[in-house]
């Protein structure tokens, strides 16, 4: 006889076998941790994590050589995590696996409530000097990166304050000003934007990616409402921040710009303003090292409803952070080894060799020598004061995610009403917020 | 009789063969060997391996999602225990009533409609062609078989790049191009990305057929063509019948692929596509489970899924069983 | 019987040997227009199928992108090796492909031995516990990666400890449950007479399956190469979770890592990634061509009535 498609009564088997198999298998669970208070003094060798562009390989080989050789007991061995949409996935995945490194020079603030939940953070606050460590080098802004509870789950690290750059010579050949372009308020910038494209110097205005990963929303809508709100979050004390007249305003000037074509809706291979496609981007100081030979670039803050001088617009930071994971057994040599990657030398070193500006205090005048060795980073610092931060909330995922599905209905796609896609967000966002 | 070869059932039970030295003797003496494990209980030394395989690696993974599905849970780090109380069905409500999840399981249903009949039709039609062609044979099959064995993440560049607004396609088009263009046209994404798995995945389901067509003995097209048969009748009479099984095989690969679409929804569309016009339910449970943490619904989302494919996977091959008697 | 040696191909229909109850003639037009049509068809059909892959190959040897109808044709000052240096600087290519074939080479190994034994029990011998293999072989088929990933990865990194290891990349693809059903279809496509014959003669299961099933079903062998091949060739999630150093990268995962980072920092990065996907490609396709040669007809039916 052929054998024939197994009856119900082997369907019923398999899952009599598998139901056995899973109640067996998840009885022994996994195995626990050390003990916690012996490992917050321990000293020994640990691993780290950073990533794995060239400008930070370079600077993370720099401080890991510049300890070894004054720790030789406490040696530290790096190992390069990919950026990009996958790396918090790799994290949480070896966080449960309690494969983690001690420290990630790669920590997205936005993933750490969801680390946190998971219990694969260590609270920084615990070390002695932990808070004041913290505060003291970074200052007010500080107190974004700290968790509901008030304690300190990661180390702000490096910010990249998202600012408008823009291409000289397209302006030129459009017509605008290069040294002094109308860029200030939605109006004129709308206005330039159209001027742009109409006389052919670009085919774009500007180009945000337009797909629908949860944080593309950080380098369209959030950068100007927190120039519009001069310096609210998206949510705040478990309430949604974003349905005023304010967030309304930030999106309906997005909307225009993509109703008018001054912005592509299709996804976009490479980089549009290093390639000629865009006349204008929207993106922090990393990108000055690749764009240094391509284009004539300038740079200018993000634009405001009404005009302000650009000591008060803030912006937001794009930041990266440092976290120190569960599995760490020597957690005395991570935090000194973090005091160390962050002390005033090391920032330093993380400028000159990385532009991206390290969440410390004062940068204009601390790195003086620095900046007038290369004003094109100046302004970056002096927007670095004012930065806005992801807030630091339960499910902060799952809220960009809905913004950002909201955001491409109603702004990108034109499809759904602005004003109500906002309120729905909101509501949905206030229930995520709220819900531990 | 040359028609019995086309017969797959393969008579094992003939009381007349005498038995393997192991086995229970003839019908009439069912020794306790063979009740407890089968008549040619040496089957079980041989598939041991694989079943090891699968209860090591798959019974716990898909037993802990099942279990997931039912409890509030999370990943925590090792030792560090919090409750997961059961919640009994709720995830499946939850996840049943959210729109973005029904719409997903419509997409997977468009895209199924497209590819799968498309696939099965052009895959047998080349493989047909291409074992009757004599010139150029390996350039062919070669180039049907590319696709497939380039990696997805490089193709869909390609595709970016030619279906973009001003992409060759569009060049190509002129005024007959639609509007948002196809990528981003939430009526044409789903289809644009049922042509490109249906283009990507053709070459490994014609060499599916091809290994089938082997096994068609040439004497029947030879009786076919003495009877007075054209191509399409032999084609029809013979070649069909005799990949019965590659053609179950082919339906039920396509669908399980179709039903687990996660890459080119990813990559092509960029995460969902417009406004979500081409999610897929494994795209969710990838940004529900893996992205924001909550592997109770994703769970939950992968449970119900994985239901809807046994039962397509089912009905499949009743269809095509009973076409058979 | 000397037709069963006759060449596969449409030729067939005017072997002299065979009465042929019509016009001659009209056959042969008949066979020669439908040839073409066949041809035809082909031809199209290929020129489609290749073309993304040829704009992919132009694209990798371009210096700068040329998105327009033109591009499609290089042109002779655009031509440039440099992509593929690049990459090669980025990734070190042999490295991964080397990785490559070691996470490849361990799932075929694991597919063909225990797969096929797996196919054959399950096809042709009755044992307690077939049902419920099969079963558990189709859920396996069923059930997406997404859902077991993290479940699975805490079992292989954390409960054995095979992080960072060949055998961790190799082990969740060790026996492919595709290739496997495949073994089984084929198996029960033989027909019953041979292994009744053997049985007759008192083979035990092992010799005939070693002897008389393996051979008949070697297109079906083949097959299940090819396609167990190709999984783990081009897999990139697995891959990446489980393995952190380098060093140990297969190609299809420092690619994907390569596209993530660099695109907004090289010239071309378009033309360096392709020329890396140009890379990954090649080995497949001529595994492929060089296997294809062997898919010809098995003469069964010779083989039963003899």
């Amino acid at each position: 006889m052929r054998p024939s498609r197994p009856s119900r009564r082997c369907h019923g088997a398999l899952a009599a076998v598998l139901a056995g198999a899973m109640v067996v298998l998840t009885a022994c669970g996994g195995s626990g941790g050390a003990s916690a208070t012996d490992a917050a003094t321990a000293h020994g060798p640990i691993k780290i994590w950073y990533s794995n562009n060239e400008q930070e390989i370079a600077w993370g080989k720099q401080v890991v050589d510049a300890w070894n050789t004054a720790h030789p007991t406490e040696q530290v061995t790096a190992e390069q995590i990919p950026t990009g949409k996958s790396s918090e996935d790799v994290i949480g995945a070896a966080i449960t696996a309690g494969t983690e490194p001690c420290l990630i020079y790669n920590t997205s603030p936005a993933a750490v409530p969801g680390f946190q939940k998971q219990g694969g953070l260590i609270d920084l606050s615990s070390f002695a000097d932990g808070t004041s460590y913290i505060e003291t080098r970074t200052g007010d802004l500080a107190k974004q990166y700290a968790s509901t509870d008030g304690h300190y789950y990661q180390m702000p690290w490096k910010s990249n304050p998202v600012m408008i750059f823009y291409n000289k010579d397209m302006f030129t050949k459009a017509g605008i000003d290069p040294t002094n372009p109308s860029l200030a308020t939605y109006d004129e910038f709308l206005a330039t934007a159209k001027k742009v494209v109409d006389s052919g110097a670009a085919p774009f205005a500007i180009y945000p990616a337009p797909s629908s990963e949860f944080y593309q929303s950080w380098f369209d809508f959030y950068p100007l409402f927190a120039a519009a709100t001069g310096g609210k979050q998206l949510v705040a004390d478990g309430k949604s921040q974003f349905n005023t007249p304010e967030g309304l305003a930030v999106a309906n000037f997005w909307k225009q710009i993509y109703a008018e074509k001054l912005a592509g809706n299709e996804t976009h291979t490479g980089d549009s303003f290093a390639d000629g496609t865009a006349a204008m981007a929207i993106v922090g100081p990393w990108a000055i090292s690749v764009y240094k030979d391509k284009v004539n670039w300038g740079v200018v803050p993000v634009p405001t409803a009404d005009v302000m001088t650009a000591d008060q617009i803030h912006t937001f930071s794009d930041a990266k952070n440092v976290g120190m994971y569960a599995s760490c057994t020597n957690q005395g040599t991570a935090w000194d080894f973090l005091k160390f990657s962050t002390s005033q030398e090391q920032d330093g070193q993380l400028l000159t060799l990385t532009g991206q500006m390290p969440l410390r205090t004062d940068l204009p005048t601390t790195y003086a020598e620095y900046f007038a060795a290369n004003p094109d980073y100046k302004l970056f610092a002096e927007q670095a004061a004012r930065t806005v931060e992801v807030p630091n909330t339960p499910n902060s995922v799952e809220i960009w995610q809905a913004f950002r599905d909201a955001w491409t209905s109603a702004v990108i796609f034109g499809k759904s009403d602005v004003q109500q896609a906002l309120t729905d967000a909101a509501s949905k966002i206030d229930q995520l917020a709220g819900r531990t | 009789m040359t028609t019995s070869i086309t017969r797959s059932p393969v008579p094992r039970d003939n009381p007349a063969t005498p038995s393997a030295p192991d086995a229970g003797g003839g019908r009439r003496r069912t020794s306790l060997v063979t009740r407890l494990f089968g008549r040619q209980p040496i089957g079980m030394l041989l598939a041991a391996p694989y079943a090891v395989f699968i209860a090591v690696i798959f019974a716990y993974p898909i037993g802990f999602a099942v279990y997931m599905s039912f409890t509030d849970y999370y990943f925590t780090a090792p030792g560090v225990t919090v409750p997961h109380p059961f919640v009994g069905f709720d995830n499946y409500k939850t996840v049943l009533t959210d729109p973005a999840v029904l719409a997903s399981f419509g997409h997977v249903g468009i895209f199924l409609i497209l590819n799968v009949p498309l696939t099965v039709a052009l895959s047998l039609g080349l493989a047909v062609a291409l074992n009757r062609a004599i010139h150029f044979r390996t350039f062919f099959r070669t180039a049907y078989y590319v696709p497939y064995v380039t990696a997805s993440v490089a193709v869909v560049a390609v595709w970016l790049v030619l279906f973009n607004a001003d992409g060759l396609v569009n060049q190509i088009l002129g005024p007959l191009a639609p509007d948002p263009s196809w990528l981003v046209n939430s009526v044409w994404a789903m289809p644009m990305i049922a042509l490109f798995v249906t283009w990507k995945g053709l070459g490994f389901f014609i060499l599916l057929y091809l290994a089938a067509l082997q096994n068609v003995p040439r004497e029947l097209y030879e009786s076919a063509s003495v009877d007075g048969a054209g191509a399409w009748r032999s084609f029809r009479s013979v070649t069909v019948p005799g990949v019965r099984q590659a053609t179950a095989l082919v339906l039920l690969l396509a669908i399980v692929t179709g039903a687990n679409l996660f890459t080119e929804p990813y990559l092509l569309t960029g995460g969902g596509g417009p406004d979500g016009a081409s999610t897929t339910p494994v795209l969710l449970m990838y940004q529900q489970g893996i992205q924001q943490g909550n592997p109770s619904t994703a769970s939950a989302i992968g449970v119900v899924l994985v239901i809807l494919v046994l039962i397509v996977a089912l009905v499949n091959r009743r269809l095509t069983e009973r076409s058979e008697r | 019987m000397t037709a069963s040696r006759t060449q596969a191909g449409p030729g067939n229909e005017q072997d002299a040997d065979r009465p042929v109850p019509v016009n001659v003639a009209s056959v042969a037009q008949g066979a020669r227009w439908h040839r073409f049509l066949v041809m035809g068809a082909l031809f199209t059909g290929a020129v489609v199928f290749l073309f993304p892959f040829y704009y992919m190959l132009v694209a990798s040897l371009q210096r700068s992108p040329n998105m327009s109808v033109g591009g499609a044709f290089p042109s002779l000052g655009n031509l440039t090796l440099d992509n593929y240096v690049k990459i090669n600087a980025a990734l070190n290519l042999w490295q991964a492909l080397l990785n490559s074939g070691i996470f490849a080479g361990g799932v075929l190994l694991g597919t063909v031995v225990f797969g096929v034994l797996g196919g054959y029990a399950l096809a042709m011998l009755h044992f307690r516990g077939r049902g419920v293999l099969f079963s558990a072989m189709l859920l396996v088929l069923v059930v997406p990666f997404q859902l077991s990933m993290i479940p699975l990865y805490v079992l292989i990194a954390r409960d054995y400890g095979l992080g960072d290891t060949y055998l961790g990349m190799i082990l969740p693809f060790a026996i492919n449950s595709t290739a496997v059903f495949i073994f089984r279809q084929y198996f029960l496509q033989l027909p019953s007479e041979l292994f009744d014959a053997a049985r007759i003669d008192g083979a035990s299961e092992l010799r005939t399956l070693w002897s008389i099933a393996l051979p008949l079903v070697r297109p079906a062998l083949l097959t299940a190469v090819l396609l167990t091949f190709i999984g783990p060739w081009n897999e990139f999630l697995w891959p990446f979770l489980i393995t952190k150093q380098q060093s140990k990268q297969p190609l299809a995962v420092s690619l994907a890592n390569y596209i993530s980072v660099v695109q907004a920092s090289t010239a071309n990065p378009y033309g360096s990634i392709l020329a890396g996907a140009v890379v990954l490609a090649v080995p497949a396709v001529g595994l492929f061509v060089l296997f294809q040669r062997h898919f010809v007809s098995t003469d069964l039916g010779s083989g039963v009535k003899g």
